[in-house]
């Protein structure tokens, strides 16, 4: 069987990778993405642990209404996005410095 | 009643709610809809409230009875009943740590009434009732007519408060309560700079009071461990016993140390230290003072007369300045544990009873005649309780809110007459311009007329019995009780007071009385004897033009309707007060020896009764009459015929005489105190304080006679302490001024400028420099996180000791030590070091014990003599690096073997290292943290197992 | 088993980890979109894996049904401006916050993996019917169903959010390359 400890690492390394991206990255949707990478890393990690854990289902409710809140995060996120296009005409992060001093 | 009494259990007594809340909602109706509602539902709202109180009170007082007499048993041939409390818990306030052994002392929103409440509860809502119906024809025509009533109905709120509470900080809120509404209502018509000004003295005279009181708080929570007065009433014995130096508070040397070098002439021979009994009551009997005007806080009464009359009937006269005498009855088991504080409260109350009624000789205002009258009637009641007659001082409290209500409801109708001719505040309320009322006003004259003769202690009537009953029982009271034995044989005799100052308490109780009895007897006579001197009485010209005269500059002369009698809401509560104040004797006639009330008391003043006041084979009561009746004969009589028969023709010299004699007695006052500081306090330090501080007074008595300068107490605050005021705020204006709107303010404003520019810089709107900022920001969190913390908790038991580590990701060793003072750092660090480079692990195990145990024996002479700490599980106290940690909380149990001649002091620190062995670039890492273990208290009775 | 779980595992885990990786360094947002795909099937296999049958089955729904078309939708509508070109500005601050958060997750992974190196968790067994759909639905409507239903209601506020913010003030804004041409 596989141990535990494998899930979460794998999780923690999804999750260090959707860091990096998220703060590298400078194209607004590549960073939407690696957002969601994250998550998923998360909901892996909850989904381990209730493994590990099986009196009662929480850890994969948690997940699931992760998956839920973040969809609707997504929608919106997108949303803005195109508000942003539609005013700035890019995509770049470091152009969206609207809040400037 | 068994209606009642079932609906509500004794435990959870749910309508003191509707007491407490009907007045309180009136507070809030009248105070936010009041304009909007109108003057007569306000009247309305405010009575009703009230006399829903009241009559709720009465069943609470029927209730009561019918539980005291529940529990009705036979001892020594008397029935004797239990000290009965009924009480309400609302919720868990707070809690805090306290007593001898540090435990937790929870304090809960909670009501109790005994029988000693159920009484005050009666006269706050009974004659509050009574003068809220008086103040709705008084304040008829003032604009904040709902003001007036919400203010007055916060009032009665917080009182009930105060008297209904379990615990100390609820009385402390009401006790508050009252000094803010006290402010509110004294000020009133704060438009006069005049009023506003005694509303802040008469609030701030509080305060200092309040400072004492939250002492006494302090200390009882640290000695008795408890803040109720179930609590306090059982562990009251801790604040004496035992009778160790180390449990006493130190006066000088301050706190316990030694003066040496430099200062050394400062160390007595001995030092001079108190019991903590005798610290909590000097301290409560500082808030009384406060609360109550006794010397010398009593500065704001005489000012609070600005306030309207119906307010100095109900919060000077019957109910707040009885807040005092009420702590004292309250907490009676601690007054009695110090004889010394007995006496000192005895004393004050004599001494301003004294020197309020000198004052009170010279007064033509008949308002501040009748202040200074209350504040030596406070004096009385003070001398009642502070000779161990708690009893006999309380039914004063009692008669005298009779009496005294009934003539300041008497002075406002009369001054409610006054007021409609002459506008001037002062000449209206002058008795000078009154006299010979009795023929317009019968019903404020009959009224009056009783109620002064229930002061000046008239036979049979109210005050005759109160007032003599506490003279008698001043001359024959001696304190005593079993504890007081047991001390004496061990060797520590608790403070005797001379047999003189019982003598003194009597001479200066019957020269106060007979001053009373002549100066209520002048302001009698005056105001309502002889002929009228206020306007010329006839009718009034159509042409003169009366009204428009301006306040003190009005023409007298031209004639005006007479005063007239009061409405029927004014003269129905006088003709109740009055009838209260002839009858209520019957109640507690001492010298008859029927006694109700005393026998209602007798529960809550077990212990006065039972243990501690013993009377000395004396003169019966009988004996004493004389005296009583003899002040009360020639006081009136002097009164009568210096004014009647001599028509006040030698009023002049009389006042030139009483004046001088007044503004000699704070000279005498100063002398006085310091003669029976010298004579009184055992002064077993070295020879000069006794010179100097009874010195200090004599001379500054002395100085003040000689100078005939009419300094009384009011004057002499206001050239030291409040022109040392003035003076720290012009220096502190200056600087202001200067230094700081002039250096420091520009000097801030540019730092924050350039702040400011340079902060700027990372707001530049880019998303990535902000994430990159946040990652930054956890990152230090993490680091928080990794680095060792050394965190530790004590769980006692006895006197096993177990000290916990919090668990936390970032140390892999720890270790314990113990050592009553603090061992030489930079031993501890090299040695601890040494212990840690050794790379093997299970060397390293060992090397962390033997440095542990080598620290203990190297530091033992900072042990106590005789004490043995060793560790119970000593296995835990080293962990080895190499096996996983995380996830079992480190702890370990100590056990203290202790000597039993051992004194308690402090509790025994435990120092816990926690060292970061992550990694190797970390190992210096090590955090560390000292708890206190706490030594049990009586050392010579540990069982193991029994929680202290 | 036991070697076909690991193997499947690890097919999983690289899946994953590539997709991860596919998508954080593509430069065409189409391409990191696939990696994203790929990443979240690998996610749902090991959900599978972990007895979470009900919680694959929605991932793969939502997740890769629906997150990643309203990616390739909107990237599509964007057109040829949605990749960014390639520019070196701010790249210390990049690099450093990165930096920074691989050291941070390196430790905190570090922290996570030690403890249990010599030996690991021993797994529990498991109900019957853990992770079913039968299971989740039951616990779903009984014991968490007031955020289920703050969670509906969650996804219509996103909804009515998402057509507000992205509507703009005019109809006839269009989004893809035109310019407005209309007289003021």
């Amino acid at each position: 069987m596989i141990p535990i400890e494998y899930y979460v690492a794998l999780s923690a390394i999804l999750f260090a990778v959707g860091g990096v991206g998220f703060l590298v990255r400078r194209n607004v949707l590549s960073v939407l993405m690696s957002i969601e990478l994250m998550l998923n890393g998360v909901n892996l990690a909850f989904v381990a642990f209730n493994r590990a854990a099986t009196h009662n289902h929480a850890g994969q409710l948690f997940a699931f209404f992760l998956i839920a809140a973040e969809a609707a995060e997504v929608a919106v996120g997108l949303a803005i996005v195109i508000s942003l296009f539609r005013i700035k005409r890019t995509v770049r992060t470091d152009e969206a410095d609207l809040l400037r001093n | 009643m068994s209606f009642f009494t079932t609906l509500f259990p004794q435990d959870d007594f749910a309508l003191f709610g509707v007491i407490l809340g009907m007045p309180l909602l009136g507070a809030l109706v009248n105070g936010i809809w009041g304009k909007r509602l109108g003057k007569a539902a306000v009247r309305v709202m405010a009575v009703t409230t009230v006399v829903v109180s009241f009559v709720c009170s009465v069943i609470v007082l029927l209730a009561l009875a019918h539980w005291v007499d529940a529990t009705g048993h036979q001892e020594g041939g008397k029935t004797v009943h239990d000290h009965v409390r009924v009480t309400w818990t609302l919720w868990q306030w707070m809690h805090t740590n306290g007593g001898r052994s540090g435990g937790s002392i929870p304090i809960d929103v909670k009501f109790s009434v005994d029988a000693l409440s159920a009484m005050m509860m009666l006269i706050i809502t009974g004659i509050g009732s009574l003068i809220h119906l008086y103040a709705t024809a008084y304040m008829a025509e003032d604009k904040s007519f709902h003001r007036f009533f919400c203010y007055l109905n916060l009032f009665i709120f917080a009182m009930l408060i105060l008297v209904m509470a379990d615990n100390l900080p609820v009385l402390f809120v009401g006790w508050e309560g009252v000094g803010l509404c006290s402010y509110l209502l004294i000020g009133f018509w704060y438009e006069k700079d005049a009023n506003a000004a005694a509303g802040k003295k008469a609030f701030i005279a509080n305060r200092v009071g309040d400072f004492g009181l939250l002492c006494a708080m302090f200390l009882l929570a640290h000695f008795t461990g408890a803040l109720d007065w179930n609590g306090i009433e059982s562990n009251a014995a801790q604040l004496v016993d035992p009778p160790v130096d180390a449990l006493r508070i130190h006066l000088w040397p301050l706190g316990g140390g030694r003066y040496e070098g430099w200062a050394s002439f400062l160390q007595p021979n001995n030092p001079l230290t108190i019991s903590a009994a005798t610290a909590t009551g000097l301290a409560l009997l500082l808030g009384c003072t406060g609360k109550s005007a006794q010397i010398p806080l009593y500065t704001w009464l005489p000012d609070a007369m600005a306030g309207p009359t119906p307010v100095s009937a109900l919060i000077h006269a019957a109910t707040m300045v009885t807040a005092g005498v009420y702590l004292v009855c309250r907490l009676h088991f601690v007054f009695l544990l110090s004889p010394f504080v007995m006496m000192v409260v005895a004393l004050v109350g004599a001494f301003t009873a004294f020197y309020a009624a000198t004052i009170a000789l010279v007064q033509y205002d008949i308002k501040k005649v009748l202040a200074y009258s209350t504040v030596s009637q406070l004096g009385f009641m003070f001398l009642g309780v502070g000779v161990g007659a708690f009893s006999a001082g309380f039914f004063h409290v009692f008669t005298h809110a009779f009496f005294k209500a009934c003539l300041f409801l008497g002075a406002g109708s009369v001054i409610h007459a006054m007021h409609k001719r002459v506008h001037d505040d002062d000449k209206a309320q002058d008795m000078r311009n009154m006299g010979g009322l009795r023929k317009y006003m019968p019903w404020t004259y009959r009224t009056f007329a009783v109620s002064t003769a229930a002061i000046i202690g008239v036979p049979f009537l109210s005050g005759f019995f109160s007032k003599d009953e506490i003279m008698y029982r001043a001359y024959i009271d001696r304190l005593s009780s079993p504890m007081f034995e047991r001390l004496k044989h061990e060797g520590n005799a608790p403070f005797t007071p001379p047999a003189w100052i019982f003598t003194l308490l009597f001479a200066v109780a019957v020269a106060a009385a007979t001053m009373t009895a002549f100066y209520m007897c002048r302001c009698f006579f005056l105001t309502f004897w002889g002929d009228f001197r206020g306007w010329t009485i006839g009718r009034p010209s159509l042409l003169a033009k009366i009204d428009e005269d301006e306040p003190g500059e009005e023409d007298l002369s031209i004639p005006a309707y007479p005063p007239h009698e009061s409405p029927w809401q004014m003269t129905v509560p006088l003709i109740v007060l009055a009838t209260g104040a002839a009858v209520a004797g019957i109640l507690n006639m001492g010298l008859f020896h029927v006694t109700p009330i005393d026998h209602w008391l007798e529960p809550v003043f077990e212990s006065a009764s039972k243990a501690a006041v013993k009377e000395n084979p004396s003169p019966s009561a009988g004996a004493l009459l004389p005296f009583g009746l003899g002040a009360f004969v020639v006081g009136s009589y002097a009164a009568y015929y210096l004014y009647v028969e001599r028509k006040g023709a030698a009023e002049q010299e009389y006042i030139k005489a009483a004046t001088r004699f007044t503004q000699a007695m704070t000279g005498i006052l100063f002398i006085a105190i310091g003669a029976v500081l010298w004579g009184v306090v055992p002064w077993a330090v070295g020879g000069y304080p006794r010179y100097i501080v009874c010195g200090g007074f004599g001379a500054i008595g002395a100085y003040l006679i000689m100078s005939y300068v009419y300094v009384g107490l009011d004057k002499l605050y206001d050239e030291t302490a409040v022109s040392l005021i003035d003076a720290l705020a012009d220096t502190s204006a200056q600087f202001d001024r200067y230094f700081i709107d002039g250096v420091i303010a520009k000097l801030t404003a540019f730092v924050v400028a350039a702040a400011g520019t340079v902060l700027r810089a990372a707001q530049n709107g880019v998303v990535h420099l902000y994430a990159a900022i946040m990652v930054v920001g956890v990152a230090a969190i993490g680091w928080f996180f990794v680095i060792p913390h050394a965190d530790a908790s004590v769980a006692a038991k006895g006197s096993d000791f177990t000290v916990t580590t919090g668990a936390s990701g970032g140390y892999l060793g720890y270790a314990f030590e113990w050592a009553q003072c603090e061992p030489d750092k930079k031993v501890w660090q090299k040695e601890w070091d040494a212990a840690m480079q050794v790379d093997d692990a299970k060397k390293r195990a060992t090397e962390q014990r033997r440095v542990v145990e080598d620290l203990v024996a190297k530091h033992a002479r900072c042990e106590a003599p005789g004490d043995k700490w060793t560790a119970v599980n000593k296995e835990t106290v080293a962990r080895d690096g190499t096996k996983d940690s995380f996830g079992d909380v480190p702890e370990i149990t100590l056990h203290l073997e202790a000597d039993s001649d051992a004194i308690v002091e402090e509790a025994r620190p435990v120092r816990l290292r926690a060292r970061n062995v992550f990694s190797p670039a970390l190992r210096n890492y090590a955090a560390s943290t000292t708890v206190y273990v706490p030594r049990p208290a009586k050392v010579t009775s540990i069982e193991v197992g029994q929680n202290q | 088993m036991s070697a076909a779980s690991m193997i499947y595992f690890y097919v999983c885990a690289a899946m994953a980890l590539g997709g991860a990786i596919w998508t954080v360094a593509a430069r065409n947002p189409i391409r990191g979109a696939m990696g994203l795909m790929t990443t979240i099937l690998a996610v749902a296999g090991l959900f599978l894996a972990l007895h979470a049958h009900f919680l694959a089955a929605i991932q793969l729904i939502v997740y890769a049904g629906a997150i990643v078309v309203l990616f390739l939708f909107v990237i599509m509508l964007l057109g040829p401006s949605a990749t960014s070109s390639r520019d070196h500005r701010g790249r210390i601050t990049r690099t450093v916050s990165g930096g920074l958060f691989l050291v941070l997750s390196t430790a905190a992974l570090y922290l996570v993996v030690r403890p249990s190196w010599n030996h690991a968790y021993k797994l529990p067994p498991y109900p019957s019917d853990f992770g079913t759909i039968d299971a989740m639905g039951r616990v779903l409507f009984t014991d968490y169903v007031v955020p289920f239903e703050l969670s509906s209601a969650l996804l219509m506020i996103a909804v009515v959010a998402a057509v507000a913010v992205a509507r703009g003030k005019h109809k006839s804004d269009a989004v893809s390359g035109a310019s407005r041409e209309e007289p003021s």
